[in-house]
C-alpha cells in the first residue's frame, strides 16, 4: 500500500471485470490502475465498448470486479455487502447518468429531496435543500415540473442538483451529455466544471464528447480495458467565477445552511411586513 | 437499518399512488377486470347465500324445527321405549327464552296404513294440531283437505305420494296399525281429513299425521312423547338455545339436535355449496393473482432503469421492495373495494325480485328450493371476499417486489 492511497479519493490497482454471458466471456476491464486526487474534474474517454462504464460502476460501488483493489475515500468497497454499498453510495457519491436520471412521477423538487430523505432529513428540510440547488444549477424556477415537462439539458441539472444535495465527496457522471444537442451539452460540463471549482467536490465523467475533453483537468483515455493515455491539467480557477462568489471558500454544509437562514428570514420579513400592512 | 434514515411513508404513498396515476390505462384495465371479477364472486356468493337460507328455512319450516329434544337414544333406535317420559321438565324451560317462537311435542313411530286392499308402510306422527302451526308451515302445505282439527280424535292427513299409493281420497277410512310400548299390535280407523304436500319427496312418500292427544291413549304413552321441537325466531340463534339447552338438561336423559343433524341430506347440501362457494372463490382469486402479477411485472419491466437509479443513488433494497408491494396492495384495494361494491348494488338490485329459475325448476323442486332465488349479503361472505382479495394482493405483490431486489444494476443501467 502505497502512500499514495492516502492522498487519493479513487485508488485502483490491478482492476480486472469480465461479463459473462453464458460461458460467454466479455472482458471489460484488464488489470487497470487509476489514482484520482481530491478536486479534480477527470474525464475518462475512449471508444464505445472500452470500459468507461464499467470502471464507473465498479468505482462507484455499483458492481463489483473480478481482481484487484479499489479504495475510493480510502475505503476497501470490494470487501463491502450490498448494504454496505449502498449506505456508501447514499453518503459519498452523486450520480448523473445518460438519461432517465429522474423519478418519472416526481417532481423536480421531489427528486433532488428524495435522497435527502433517504439520508434521514425531514421532508421540510429536504425541500428546501432541493431548492437551494436546483438554485445552483440555474432551474430554481423549475422545480414544480416533472421530468417529462422538462427539456434534455434542464433534466440533467436537476440531476446534477440531486448528485450534489446528498452533499458527496466525489460525482460520477457516466456521459452525461451523450443525450443532449452541444450546446446543452457544453453550457451543462460547464456548470459542473463551475461546481467543481468551487465546491472542491470530485467529478469523474465519462464522455466520446470533444467538447467534455477539452474541460477535463484531466483525461484518462480508454482502450480494451485498458488506460492507453492520461494527461494532467494544472487546474486553474476560473477568475471571474471566484471573485464574483465571495462565500465559495466556506465548506459545503455551512453554505447550505446560509441559504436555508437568508430564505426564512426573507419569508419571515415578508409575513412580518404583510401584517403591518394589514393592521 | 438505521432507524434515523428513512423515507416518510407520505412518500411511499405518493410514489405508488402517482406510478398508479401515470399509467392511467394500465392501471384503469387492471381495476375493471378486478372489478369484474370480485362484483361476480360478490353475487355468486350472495346467491349461493341466499339459495341456502331459502333452503334452510324451507328445511326447517317443513318438518323439522330448529331444535329437537329427544329422549337420549331415540334418534338412532326410533324406539317407543326411548321417550321422554316427564315433559313437563323440558317444556317448564321454554317459557325463559324469548329467542323460542315456539314448540311442539310429538310422538313419531312406524306403522302401517290401509284402505281397501291396499296397504303402505307410514311414519305415524302425532303433534298437537294448534302448538304445530307455531313451529312447523305443516299446516300450509295442506294442499287438499284441512288441517288436524283441534280436539277432535279419529283426524288423519297422509303425504301427497302415500294417498296415491293407497288410492286414498279425503273422507275416506284409513286403518292405521302400530305397535305400543309392550309390544302388542294395535290399529285404529281414522278418516281422512287431508293431503299434505311439502315438496320433500321422504316426506309425502311416508307422512301419516294424527293429533296428539288421541295418539297418546291409543298407544298408552300417558303424557310421554318421543320429540319437542323447537323454533327459534332466526336461524342464527339455533347455536345459542342448543348449548342452553345442553347446560339446562341432563346428557343421561335427553339427546339435543340442532336442524342439521337431523337430515344427513342437508348436511351434505351445506358442505357441497361451502366447496362449490370455495371453488369460485378460489378461481375469482387466482385470476385476481394473475393479473395483478401481469400488471406488476409490466411495471416493473418498464421501470427497469428507473428502479436501477433509484438504487444507484442509494435506496436499500427493503425499500425497492415495499414501494413495489404497496403499489401492488394499493391497486388491489382499490379494486376489491370497488368490485365488492359494484357486487353489492347488483344483489340489491336484484334482491327484491330475485332471479327466477322456473325454467329450471323441475331440477331444483326436490330439494326444499324455491324457483326464485333471492340473493343475500352476508357478513360472512363479505370478510371472506375482501380477506381472500388482500391475501391474492400480497401473494401478487410479492414476486415482482422480490424481483426488483435482484435487478441487476450493470443492465439496469446499461439501458438507454
Ligand atoms: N451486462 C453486461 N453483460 C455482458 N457484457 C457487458 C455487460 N455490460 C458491459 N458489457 C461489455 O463490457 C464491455 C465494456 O462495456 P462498457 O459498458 O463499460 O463500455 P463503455 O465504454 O461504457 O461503452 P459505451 O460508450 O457504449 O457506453 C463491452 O464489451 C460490453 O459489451
Ligand atoms: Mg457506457
Amino acid at each position: 500500500m502505497g502512500n499514495n492511497q492516502d492522498s487519493s479519493i479513487i485508488y485502483l490497482r490491478g482492476l480486472h471485470k469480465c461479463y459473462w454471458v453464458g460461458t460467454m466471456p466479455f472482458p471489460a476491464l484488464h488489470g487497470l490502475d487509476l489514482d484520482i486526487a481530491p478536486g479534480e474534474f477527470a474525464v475518462v474517454a475512449g471508444r464505445s465498448g472500452s470500459g468507461k462504464s464499467t470502471l464507473l460502476n465498479i468505482v462507484g460501488a455499483l458492481e463489483s470486479a473480478d481482481s484487484g483493489r479499489v479504495e475510493v475515500l480510502g475505503q476497501d468497497i470490494l470487501g463491502m455487502n450490498s448494504e454496505q454499498r449502498t449506505r456508501f453510495r447514499l453518503h459519498n457519491i452523486g450520480f448523473v447518468f445518460q438519461a432517465y436520471n429522474l423519478i418519472r412521477v416526481f417532481t423536480a423538487r421531489e427528486n433532488v429531496a428524495y435522497v435527502c430523505q433517504l439520508q434521514g432529513k425531514s421532508r421540510k428540510e429536504s425541500m428546501e435543500i432541493a431548492n437551494h440547488w436546483l438554485h445552483e444549477v440555474e432551474i430554481g424556477h423549475l422545480g414544480y415540473r416533472r421530468p417529462d415537462q422538462l427539456s434534455g439539458g434542464q433534466q440533467q441539472r436537476v440531476a446534477v442538483a440531486r448528485a450534489l444535495a446528498s452533499n458527496p465527496k466525489l460525482i460520477l457522471a457516466d456521459e452525461p451529455t451523450a443525450n443532449l444537442d452541444s450546446m446543452t451539452g457544453r453550457h451543462l460540463i460547464r456548470l459542473m466544471h463551475e461546481l467543481n471549482h468551487r465546491f472542491g467536490t470530485t467529478f469523474l465523467i465519462s464522455s466520446h464528447d470533444p467538447d467534455v475533453k477539452q474541460a477535463a483537468g484531466r483525461l484518462i483515455k480508454l482502450a480494451d480495458g485498458q488506460i492507453v493515455e492520461s494527461w494532467e491539467e494544472v487546474p486553474e480557477p476560473p477568475q471571474s467565477l471566484s471573485a464574483s462568489c465571495p462565500a465559495n471558500h466556506l465548506p459545503l454544509g455551512e453554505r447550505v445552511r446560509n441559504y436555508i437562514k437568508t430564505r426564512k428570514q426573507s419569508r419571515a420579513r415578508k409575513r412580518r411586513g404583510g401584517n403591518q400592512r394589514r393592521s | 437499518m438505521d432507524s434515523s434514515e428513512g423515507l416518510s411513508p407520505i412518500t411511499y404513498l405518493h410514489l405508488a399512488s402517482r406510478n398508479l396515476v401515470r399509467n392511467r390505462r394500465r392501471t384503469l384495465i387492471t381495476l375493471l377486470t378486478m372489478i369484474f371479477g370480485i362484483a361476480t364472486l360478490t353475487l355468486l356468493s350472495a346467491l349461493n347465500d341466499g339459495w341456502l337460507s331459502q333452503m334452510k328455512t324451507n328445511f326447517i319450516l317443513s318438518y323439522t324445527g330448529h331444535l329437537q329434544i329427544h329422549a337420549t337414544g331415540f334418534e338412532a333406535s326410533q324406539n317407543l321405549s326411548d321417550r321422554i317420559q316427564e315433559p313437563e321438565e323440558v317444556s317448564k324451560l321454554m317459557q325463559s327464552y324469548p329467542e323460542i317462537v315456539g314448540w311442539t311435542q310429538r310422538i313419531r313411530t312406524s306403522g302401517l296404513a290401509s284402505v281397501g286392499g291396499s296397504s303402505a308402510g307410514v311414519q305415524v306422527m302425532a303433534t298437537d294440531p294448534e302448538q304445530e302451526t307455531w313451529v312447523t308451515s305443516m299446516d300450509q302445505r295442506v294442499t287438499s283437505g284441512t288441517w288436524l282439527r283441534p280436539g277432535i280424535s279419529h283426524d288423519l292427513i297422509l303425504g301427497y305420494t302415500v294417498a296415491q299409493n293407497l288410492g286414498a281420497e279425503l273422507g275416506d277410512r284409513v286403518i292405521l296399525m302400530v305397535q305400543r310400548l309392550n309390544g302388542e299390535m294395535v290399529s285404529d280407523v281414522f278418516f281422512l281429513r287431508g293431503i299434505l304436500e311439502t315438496g320433500a319427496p321422504q316426506i309425502d312418500r311416508s307422512l301419516a299425521l294424527v293429533s296428539l292427544n288421541s295418539a297418546q291413549q291409543w298407544l298408552q304413552m300417558g303424557d310421554s312423547v318421543t320429540d319437542i321441537v323447537i323454533r327459534a325466531d332466526i336461524h342464527e340463534h339455533t347455536d345459542d338455545l342448543y348449548r342452553l339447552f345442553t347446560q339446562q338438561l341432563s346428557e343421561h336423559k335427553y339427546e339435543i339436535m340442532p336442524w342439521q343433524e337431523l337430515d344427513p341430506m342437508v348436511r351434505q347440501w351445506l358442505e357441497f355449496s361451502d366447496a362449490y362457494g370455495f371453488v369460485i372463490l378460489l378461481v375469482v382469486i387466482i385470476l385476481v393473482i394473475i393479473e395483478i402479477l401481469n400488471t406488476m411485472l409490466i411495471a416493473l419491466h418498464e421501470r427497469q432503469k428507473e428502479l436501477g437509479v433509484i438504487v444507484a443513488i442509494g435506496t436499500t433494497r427493503i425499500r425497492i421492495f415495499l414501494m413495489l408491494l404497496l403499489e401492488a396492495v394499493m391497486l388491489i384495494f382499490i379494486g376489491a373495494i370497488l368490485g365488492y361494491l359494484a357486487g353489492s348494488l347488483l344483489v340489491y338490485s336484484l334482491a327484491d325480485t330475485g332471479i327466477n329459475l322456473t325454467r329450471f325448476a323441475n331440477a331444483f323442486e326436490f330439494f326444499y328450493m324455491d324457483p326464485v332465488i333471492h340473493p343475500q349479503l352476508t357478513q360472512d361472505s363479505a370478510v371472506k371476499i375482501l380477506s381472500a382479495t388482500l391475501i391474492a394482493a400480497l401473494l401478487a405483490g410479492l414476486y415482482p417486489a422480490w424481483r426488483a431486489t435482484h435487478l441487476s444494476l450493470s443492465q439496469a443501467l446499461r439501458i438507454q
